[in-house]
């Protein structure tokens, strides 16, 4: 009798603790990686921008390897992501063809500025945005503080001038500007972040100007109200905040902008965490669906990056600086372990499409590249460190 | 965790006011106090034994601390439901003697899966002492309940073990919330 209601309770035990294992705590893979090898990864992906570079300035949009199509499509605030992304590979590399291939898009954006009052915008036709905008200025500010080269300065500040007319008095952002009627009343998901980042980057070169106090009064408007004031359920986990907050001088971390911080190292991490769990196969499959798009698995990876950056000098959030690692480290094995080699490119139809990319579900975009890339880098500076530990 | 929310967490796991409810007792209604003592104590080794273990556990399971708070609100949640519809657990044949705290005072009344992996998840966080101690806590309630057997008292017992039930719920909750906002 014992026996038989031992039997059942081990069952049950047994049966919960499967179920438990297969759908809510399904292993979280994390493949060994080197710094040489996120090396070798970023060499290849910032090859895939690189040989993207069209005549024109423009960079591939996107490709389809299961019809072989490439996109016709074009986003103007992604180009503008791609100008980034190159700068900061050539600064964290010294990669004089990444840095080209930056300066191309550079020179096709500043062939379509608008000079208005005191403010200089990007322009591209039909589109004054702000996230554009920001994400040009972030690429200026990189590329000053990488090469020395001033002579976009005054090109600088007056983008800088033109965010600061999009901000609203409570710090929000307009989405973009019209002729005629100036900033429209509303904002865009990404845009925000975006403007708070480049605010900062702009203070960084230029002290004293009061950009980092434009930068914080953005970022405040993310802590406090954003998400309410937008409609959305759940905080926005947006990497470009982490990258403002990153940024920001020291003097104006207060203890709301640092506790903001540190929730968006939990988003993050449970972004991370959970993506770890995918394998995508078998019940897995079911369970977590397919490995997650890049481009965002990479904000997750960046936007940790951008904390590893702040936590690192910033002691009250010192204790977060382990779990931040460590989510790095594992999102770079995962990425570096998801991307197309040359060996398996030289199997696709276009090898040069396909090599060095990461792609969901047989689609690769140049934001997918772009935000993995950011967040290798970040890894590169914590594997380095760790290699170096003895 | 803190140290109240710890002991609140392993109170309402091992739940000693429903537990009280199925222990072996003697002929007057008054739990037997040798097996109920084995079981505690086999409960709060049993706890310390898994917090000790949990880091190797967890990294043999591949899963994160931070995660793993996660499964463990899942099954506080779950079997804290439970408890709450069933507030007086089916009564077990029992082994003779001394033998019935281990089965089935320990196993399955006070060291049920809830516990277990409490055990786990406290032992990443609060070491092993803290986490046996707050086991110490929930079994000692139960042996405190012993000589508990007039009608109008077990009716409040279950209440109790029914509040206790709930607080685990929210427990559970509050431990999913967490991992998932931890880094």
């Amino acid at each position: 009798m014992i026996g038989r209601r031992l039997a059942v309770h081990l069952s049950a035990l047994l049966v919960g603790a499967a179920v438990v294992r297969v759908a809510v705590v399904p292993a979280e893979v994390c493949p060994p990686v080197t710094a040489s090898q996120v090396r070798q990864s970023l060499d290849a992906a910032v090859g895939w921008l690189e040989r993207g570079v069209q005549p024109d300035g423009r960079y591939l949009y996107g490709y389809d390897r299961n019809s072989g199509v490439v996109s016709t499509d074009y986003n103007e605030v992604r180009h503008s992501g791609v100008v980034v992304v190159l700068y900061q590979a050539y600064a964290a590399m010294g990669s004089i063809d990444a840095l080209a291939a930056a300066d191309s898009g550079l020179d096709r954006a500043l062939r379509d500025l608008l000079y208005e009052d005191d403010w200089i915008a990007w322009a591209p036709p039909g589109e004054a945005t702000s996230g554009g905008n920001a994400l040009l200025l972030a690429g200026l500010a990189i590329r000053r503080a990488a090469t020395g080269d001033r002579g976009y300065d005054d090109v600088m500040r007056g983008i800088a001038r033109f965010l600061t007319v999009l901000q609203f008095p409570d710090g929000s952002v307009s989405a973009k500007w019209l002729e005629g009627s100036g900033p429209i009343d509303a904002t865009s998901l990404y845009s925000t972040g975006e403007t708070a980042w480049a605010l900062a980057l702009v203070d960084r070169e230029f002290r004293g100007e009061g950009w980092g106090e434009a930068a914080a009064l953005t970022i405040d408007y993310m802590v406090a109200d954003r998400d309410r004031v937008e409609g959305r359920f759940s905080r926005l986990p947006d990497h470009w905040a982490a990258h403002a907050l990153a940024e920001l001088r020291p003097e104006l971390l207060t203890d709301e902008r640092v506790d903001y911080a540190r929730r968006l190292a939990g988003y993050f991490s449970i972004r991370l965490r959970f993506e770890s769990q995918r394998l995508g196969t078998g019940v897995n499959l079911l369970m977590r669906w397919y490995p997650g798009t890049p481009a965002g698995v990479g904000t997750a990876g960046e936007g940790m990056g951008a904390l590893h950056l702040l936590a690192s000098r910033e002691p009250r959030l010192a204790d977060l600086l382990e779990g931040i690692d460590d989510r790095i480290v594992c999102t770079a094995g995962l990425m570096v372990n998801r991307q197309v080699t040359a060996d398996e490119a030289a199997l696709g139809a276009h090898p040069a499409l396909e090599e060095g990319a990461w792609f969901y579900r047989g689609y690769t975009q140049m934001d997918d590249q772009q935000h993995t890339i950011t967040s290798l880098i970040d890894a590169l500076t914590v594997l380095d460190a760790l290699e170096a530990t003895p | 965790m803190s140290p109240a929310m710890l002991v609140v967490a392993f109170v309402a796991a091992v739940n000693p006011f429903r537990a009280r409810g199925s222990v072996p007792e003697s002929d007057s209604g008054r739990a037997r106090t040798v097996p109920l003592i084995i079981g505690a104590l086999l409960t709060v080794g049993s706890v310390g034994l898994l917090a000790w273990w949990s880091d190797p556990v967890l990294r043999s399971l591949a899963i994160t601390p931070e995660t793993f708070k996660i499964a463990v609100g899942f099954v506080a949640v779950l079997t804290g439901g439970y408890a709450f519809a069933v507030a007086v657990p089916a009564a077990e044949p029992e082994l003779a003697g001394w033998r019935a705290g281990v089965w089935p005072v320990w196993y399955p009344r006070l060291f049920g899966p809830e516990v277990m992996v409490l055990a786990l998840t406290a032992g990443t966080g609060n070491g092993v002492a803290g986490s046996a101690g707050a086991a110490a806590l929930a079994a000692a309630v139960v042996v405190v309940l012993a000589p508990v057997r007039r009608p109008v008292p077990r009716r409040v017992l279950v209440w109790m073990g029914r509040i206790a039930a709930a607080a685990l719920v929210v427990v559970g909750i509050w431990l999913t919330i967490d991992g998932i906002r931890d880094v």
